[in-house]
Formats: C-alpha cells, sequence, structure tokens
C-alpha cells in the first residue's frame, strides 16, 4: 500500500497531464460544459480513492478513461444514451469500407465543423469508440480496456461507425433511419 | 488477397493494427492497386481530419483549479485521517451512513482537538486553514480567475474596504491563480490563491484587528500538515496558509515584502 503523500503525488503527475484529454471526452459524451466538468472532478475524485488498486506498470490512461466513462454511463445523461442504444442491437462482424461514395470527394466538402457536427450526430456507441481510436489515438487493445468489450466489437463499431460519418457527410441523412437507428435524445 | 478482403481489413491498416506480415502484403498490394491505395489514403485524410476536428474542447483554467484543489483536498483528507468536506463532486449525498457517522465523529474529535490546542495556537490561525480547506474543497474556489495581478487587484476595489499590493513573482516558483472576498468575523478581506508546483496556497489580507493579534510569525499545524505565516504591513494582516514547506511560505512571504507594487 502506498502513503497517501506518495500516491497523491504520483498520481497528479499522471493524470493531470490527461485533464484536456478527459475533459474533451467528457463534453463529446455528456454535450454539456457543467456535466463534462463535473465528470471530470468525479474521474479525479474516483481515480485518486481508487490509485491503490491501479497495478503500477499497466495503462494508467485507459484506466483513467473507464473510470470516467462508467461515470458517464451511471449519470443521467448517460443513463439515456445507454437505454436508446440498447434499443440498436450490436452489429458484429465486419463492416467493410463501402465505395459507393469516394471518400476523397466527401472529405473535399467537410470543414471542421461539418466533421464536428456530423460526430456529435453519432450514437454514443459508435461516437466513444471514433474519440478514442481517431482522437486519442488509442491502440485497439486500449479501446477495448476502456470499453470493456473484446476487441472484435471495438473493430467492428469502428468500421460502422466510420460508414455512418461518411454517410452522414456525404448528405445521406436518412442513414439512422434507413438502418433503423434511433438517434439519441439531446 | 483480393480487394473485397482487402476492403475489410482497410481500418485496422490506417490504425496501424494489422500484424506486421500483413501490413507489407497491402502495401504490396496497393502498388499494383489504385483502387485500394486510393481508399487508404481517403481513409488516412479522414482520421486525421478527425483528430483535428475532434479536439474541440480543451479544460478550462477554472477547472483545473477545481480539480487540483480537489484531488488536494482528498488527499488531505486521507493524510490526517480527519473527515474535511471532501470535494467529492455531487456524489456526498450518496455517501453511505456510517461514512457520514463516521465523518461525524471524527469532525467532534477534530474540533476538541482544536480547542485543546487552542492555547498553544491563536485560534484565528486554525480559523483561516479552515477558510483554506473550505475553499479548495469549493467548486469555484475563486471569483477572478487570473494569474495577472494587474486584473485581480483591480477586482477587488468597491469590494473590500482597503487596497493591497501584489508580490512580483516573476522568476519565482509561485503563480497568481486567481482571487475572491473572504470574511472573517463579519470583516471583508481578500483571499488569494497561488500555485506552487501542484500546491495551493492561500494567502489572506485582512485590516488588522485586536482578534489578530499574534506574536509569532510561523506556524504548523501537524493535525493537518498545513503550515501558516502571518505578518502585518501597512495596517494590514497577512495570513499565509498551505500544505507547502514553511520555508516555501517563508519564500512567499519575503517576495511581498521585500516586493511590494
Amino acid at each position: 500500500m502506498k502513503s497517501a503523500n506518495v500516491s497523491h503525488e504520483e498520481f497528479e503527475g499522471l493524470a493531470m497531464p490527461l485533464l484536456d484529454a478527459l475533459y474533451n471526452f467528457a463534453r463529446w459524451l455528456s454535450r454539456d460544459q457543467a456535466e463534462a466538468e463535473d465528470l471530470v472532478q468525479e474521474t479525479f475524485f474516483k481515480g485518486l480513492r481508487g490509485f491503490d488498486s491501479f497495478t503500477p506498470g499497466s495503462d494508467f490512461r485507459a484506466w483513467m478513461f473507464r473510470i470516467l466513462r462508467n461515470t458517464f454511463l451511471t449519470s443521467r445523461t448517460g443513463l439515456q444514451a445507454k437505454l436508446t442504444v440498447q434499443l440498436d442491437a450490436e452489429e458484429e462482424g465486419s463492416v467493410g469500407v463501402t465505395w459507393e461514395t469516394p471518400e476523397s470527394l466527401v472529405l473535399a466538402s467537410a470543414t471542421r465543423e461539418a466533421l464536428q457536427s456530423a460526430m456529435d450526430s453519432l450514437p454514443l456507441r459508435y461516437r466513444e469508440v471514433i474519440l478514442l481510436c481517431d482522437v486519442e489515438e488509442m491502440k485497439y487493445q486500449e479501446i477495448a480496456d476502456v470499453l470493456s468489450v473484446p476487441i472484435g466489437t471495438v473493430m467492428s463499431r469502428l468500421a460502422r461507425g466510420r460508414k455512418m460519418l461518411r454517410q452522414v457527410l456525404a448528405g445521406e441523412r436518412s442513414v439512422f433511419a434507413a438502418a433503423g437507428k434511433s438517434s439519441e435524445p439531446r | 488477397m483480393s480487394c473485397t478482403e482487402w476492403q475489410s481489413r482497410l481500418d485496422a491498416y490506417v490504425d496501424g493494427e494489422l500484424p506486421a506480415p500483413e501490413m507489407e502484403t497491402f502495401r504490396d498490394h496497393a502498388v499494383n492497386c489504385s483502387h485500394c491505395a486510393a481508399a487508404a489514403l481517403a481513409l488516412m485524410e479522414m482520421k486525421g481530419a478527425l483528430r483535428r476536428a475532434g479536439r474541440r474542447y480543451p479544460a478550462s483554467p477554472e477547472l483545473r483549479t477545481r480539480v487540483l484543489a480537489s484531488t488536494m483536498t482528498t488527499s488531505a483528507g486521507a493524510r490526517s485521517r480527519a473527515a474535511k468536506p471532501k470535494a467529492g463532486p455531487s456524489s456526498v449525498l450518496s455517501w453511505p451512513g456510517w461514512v457520514m457517522a463516521a465523518a461525524a465523529v471524527l469532525l467532534l474529535m477534530a474540533g476538541l482537538l482544536f480547542f485543546a490546542k487552542r492555547y498553544t495556537q491563536p485560534a484565528a490561525l486554525g480559523e483561516f486553514a479552515d477558510l483554506h480547506i473550505a475553499t479548495l474543497a469549493s467548486a469555484n474556489p475563486v471569483e477572478v480567475v487570473s494569474n495577472d495581478r494587474h486584473t485581480v487587484k483591480p477586482w477587488f476595489q468597491g469590494r473590500i474596504p482597503f487596497t493591497f499590493d501584489l508580490p512580483d513573482l516573476q522568476g519565482s516558483p509561485f503563480t497568481l491563480t486567481g482571487g475572491r472576498v473572504a470574511y472573517f468575523h463579519q470583516e471583508p478581506g481578500a483571499h488569494l490563491l497561488f500555485a506552487y508546483q501542484r500546491h495551493l496556497v492561500s494567502a489572506f489580507i485582512f485590516r488588522d484587528t485586536p482578534q489578530l493579534a499574534i506574536h509569532r510569525g510561523s506556524f504548523s499545524n501537524r493535525e493537518t500538515s498545513f503550515n501558516l505565516r502571518t505578518w502585518t504591513q501597512d495596517g494590514l494582516r497577512y495570513v499565509l496558509v498551505g500544505d507547502v514547506n514553511a520555508a516555501s511560505l517563508r519564500q512567499l512571504a519575503d517576495l511581498w515584502q521585500q516586493h511590494p507594487r
């Protein structure tokens, strides 16, 4: 057991550099500034309190992101999002790149704002996996640890999420309806 | 492997998650297949664009201060095994009853200890330590957030019945993080927060009153591991409180007394 003093300093040294990334993730999940700030503060509180159970040398970033995501899922907004997602059966197996819309054309017209609004329109399950992979640049194994799902699920959600993004960007906004999805309550 | 088979692996390729031999095989394939090469390139561009667009919300300085303050309070609570009002955001109400009961008992014991010590340490100083802890536990520790003393000092105009000087911290390990109005025995005063490495130090400035007549300049409180330093200057009582060591507090006090602006 680490002494409270040492573990506090160690925790801060590891956790403070993650503040921006954790807040960014929290804000994308909750879509609300005050809620995201509370989530981050609670994540740090829980992280420090449970720091003794963290295995030195293991992935601290994944550990903190997992705490944040679990905290979010038990919040009111998180529960709403989770309920909605449960209506949408998990689609396993790989989803290949579809070639109907050339990506270069999609991207050429996609401004930063268009990308952000497209990401925001994705259901939580796909939004979070794209954030962890493309924004946080986590490895599949790390993402699987954060989300507590098998790597295969990470891969299929990523492929599906990216496909939805391309479709949204290409203007096929009926994608959710066509695929039988319901978007989350805002 | 055919193009159709590669299609399902392009995501893993651009994420750098294909096994090394497969990465090589794909590169060989892409040399002769403009279709797959273009698709992989477009996916990579998309990934880059998403990375830039996704880093959208930086944490505010207020949140940084809040988080630092709350981890410090949590840790100070653990160190002293005393029940301080921790900064567990919106979670206090969900604490189990026995935690609350234990906290009440510890608070009572802390209170008894406080009275037992009041003959060796002026009671006023204990109250400053309490103000410091309560502020760190607050969701919004400061009302004016700035590291610029020319922003912080004018903010107090009209809010407190005196004016004061702030030290020039350039080249020192301290940075100003902000300030708020504090009350001590119904008297308004200035409460400033300084960051020192990962610690926060409170500085209280009040008009000197008989209740504040303190003769010794430096104290440490072993129960809470806080250090205090106090002095008077131009009729004002300055009190520094923090969990930094006594030498660091003296350094900040010296900066204040030597380079008033």
